[in-house]
This record gives C-alpha cells, structure tokens and sequence, in this order.
C-alpha cells in the first residue's frame, strides 16, 4: 500500500518530476502537474501523484519527524 | 488445502511495492517467493518492513486475537470482512495518530472528527481519505483533467475488482468499474473494460479462466476472488465511499 511520503522537486518535466524524498529514497515520475510544483518546492506525494506543495516550515517539521522516526527504528539517514 | 496469510498478503502488497511507493528494496524477492508458492519467515520478514500495511495488520489482528498473518487479518485489510468491525474506533484512531508515517495528525483528527468516530481500518478507506483530505480535491479551480488524475490515482491505489473477459499470455481484459470524482465526490463509474497484467507463474493464474473475478492493485492482477470476497470488496468499497463522500460534504459546508 502507499504512504505518504514528503520529498523535494529536483527536476521538472512535462509536469513529472523527480523527487527525493525526506526518508532517502527518490522517485522518477512522479505528477506534478495537479500542484503545479516546480524545481525546488517541497511537496506531499501518495504515489505517484503529488497531492499538496509544503511550506519551507512544513516541509522542515516534516523532515524531522522523519529522522526522529529514523533515529527511533535504528535506520541511518543521510 | 488451508488458504495462506502470507501468500494472500504478499500478493496484494507487491504491485505498489516493485514501483517503489511502499515497502523496502526487496530486490524481487517478492515475486520470487510469489513464483515459486513459498510461505517463508525471510518473505514473513520482509512484509513486516512494510511502512503502512503491517501495522494495520497488526491492529486488525489484536482487535480480532489472531495471528497477523492468519489469512482472515490481511482478508479483511485489503478485501473487507467482518473483522474490521472488531476494531475499536478508539485504537483505530491512536494507531493512526501513532502509528502510520507521514499522515498530518491535524487531518487525521479531522477524519475522525467529521465522521463521529466512524472509520474502518480497510484499505480503500485509507486511500480515500488520504486523497480527500488533501490540498487537491477541494481547490476551488479544480480542472477536469486534474479531476480524472486524481481519479485514477485513487482507482490505483485501492484495491479494486473485474470479471475476466479475456486471458492473454500476460494480460488480462476484465470489466472493471473505475473510481470517478466529481463536484459530488466520489462515484465508481459504469462498467468498462481495461487491460491489467498478471503473472501466469503465481497461484492460481494458471487457471485463470473468463468469468473469474480478480483483485486489482496497480493495474496489476493479485489474486482470484471467491464469490465472498467479491461481494465483500463491492460491499466495503461501496461503504468507504459514502464515508469519504461525508467527509468532503462536511468539508464543503465548512467554507
């Protein structure tokens, strides 16, 4: 099943994206289109589809809870 | 022979594991386990790594005093049964407070809080309220063509279902009804037929025969349904539905 993941916009193209998400993985292809995010933003994505742009603040608080999740479950993150 | 929990699981979680939404990096194993019919504890091991899955499993299977994998527990996750009943909607709602990574814990109150405490640990209704919930689906300028991918989006990710029509070598043509989104919510749309891939080595598809109704996740072919399964996957899907479609009225009447 999907989660929701928060990631970073590295590359736009024809409204699909590649985005590297908080938890270290990243995906191609992911549509961007919907929220229109650009190179950049921080968005929300449940899979493939980015369903929402994050704020600098949300996307920060996000990243955190990430780690501390990481940090928690003994996975090591960059 | 008895049905297995691991197998039914495994089957239903590898779609959007091998396209990288969910799960670790099991480097087919998987698939390989699926193919050769093998229940195993490192396959046991790996769906537990699953971010989303296994704890709702976990939830379900303590509500119901059975084991996670004992078939009935991921049954009634993916599919629907009267397991989902058993869960109380007080540890439904700590566990998705507590429990499920990257979900807004203002949004998840908001779910519970729009819907008076009703809520099932199903799948489809977590995918539907993931959805509703989101920026997207309420925007006022919403534009059709957003509105049919954020339609199959969701038609993706849930599990859906469709009789067979026709067996190809690696495809199968099956009469699905598609999850449609409108200004009125939620709606599955009049049957059609689409093409989805299933994999012949994996049990039963083999046999696969027109007819057969099939469990759909990514446009990929899990498992052959019984007729129960069917009529629960419509009965829960359909139940999901209106509960999403309350949540998005509610949200509505709040602007």
């Amino acid at each position: 099943m999907c989660v929701t993941r928060a990631g970073k916009v590295v590359y736009t193209s024809n409204g699909r994206a590649r985005v590297e998400f908080f938890d270290g993985r990243a995906l191609d292809d992911i549509d961007v289109s919907v929220v229109d995010a650009k190179k950049g933003a921080f968005v929300e994505v449940f899979g493939n589809l980015a369903l929402g742009v994050l704020s600098s603040a949300e996307a920060k608080r996000r990243k955190q809870a990430w780690i501390e999740v990481a940090k928690a479950a003994g996975v090591a993150h960059e | 022979m008895k049905a297995d929990g691991v197998l039914f699981h495994a089957k239903h979680a590898f779609m959007p594991n091998s396209l990288g939404y969910c799960g670790p990096d099991e480097k087919g194993q998987i698939q390989r386990d699926l193919e050769g019919d093998r229940s195993n504890e490192e396959l046991v091991q790996t769906l537990k790594k699953f971010e989303a899955a296994y704890p709702f499993l976990r939830l379900i299977a303590k509500s119901a005093g059975r084991q996670v994998f004992d078939y009935t527990v991921p049954e009634a996750y993916w599919i629907g049964n009267r397991l989902l009943d058993l869960v109380p909607v007080s540890d439904f709602y700590s566990f998705s407070h507590h429990e499920i990574k990257g979900r807004d814990p203002e949004k998840v109150r908001e779910v519970f809080r729009r819907l008076d405490g009703v809520a099932p640990p199903h799948h489809t209704f977590y995918v539907m309220s993931t959805y509703a919930t989101s920026a997207v689906p309420d925007g006022p300028n919403i534009t059709n063509q957003a509105r049919l991918k954020i339609a199959e989006a969701v038609d993706n990710c849930r599990i859906s279902w469709g009789t067979v029509r026709r067996v190809g070598k690696e495809e199968l043509q099956v009469e699905v009804r598609r999850v449609n989104v409108d200004e009125r919510g939620l709606s599955l749309a009049r049957p059609a037929v689409k093409r989805v891939r299933y994999n012949p080595e994996v049990r039963p598809f083999a046999k696969v025969r027109a007819g057969d109704v099939v469990s759909i996740h990514w446009n990929y072919a899990c498992d052959v349904l019984t007729p129960r399964q069917a009529r629960n996957l419509a009965r829960y899907t359909d139940a999901d539905i209106r509960l999403v479609n309350r949540l998005m009225e509610s949200e509505e009447s709040r602007k």
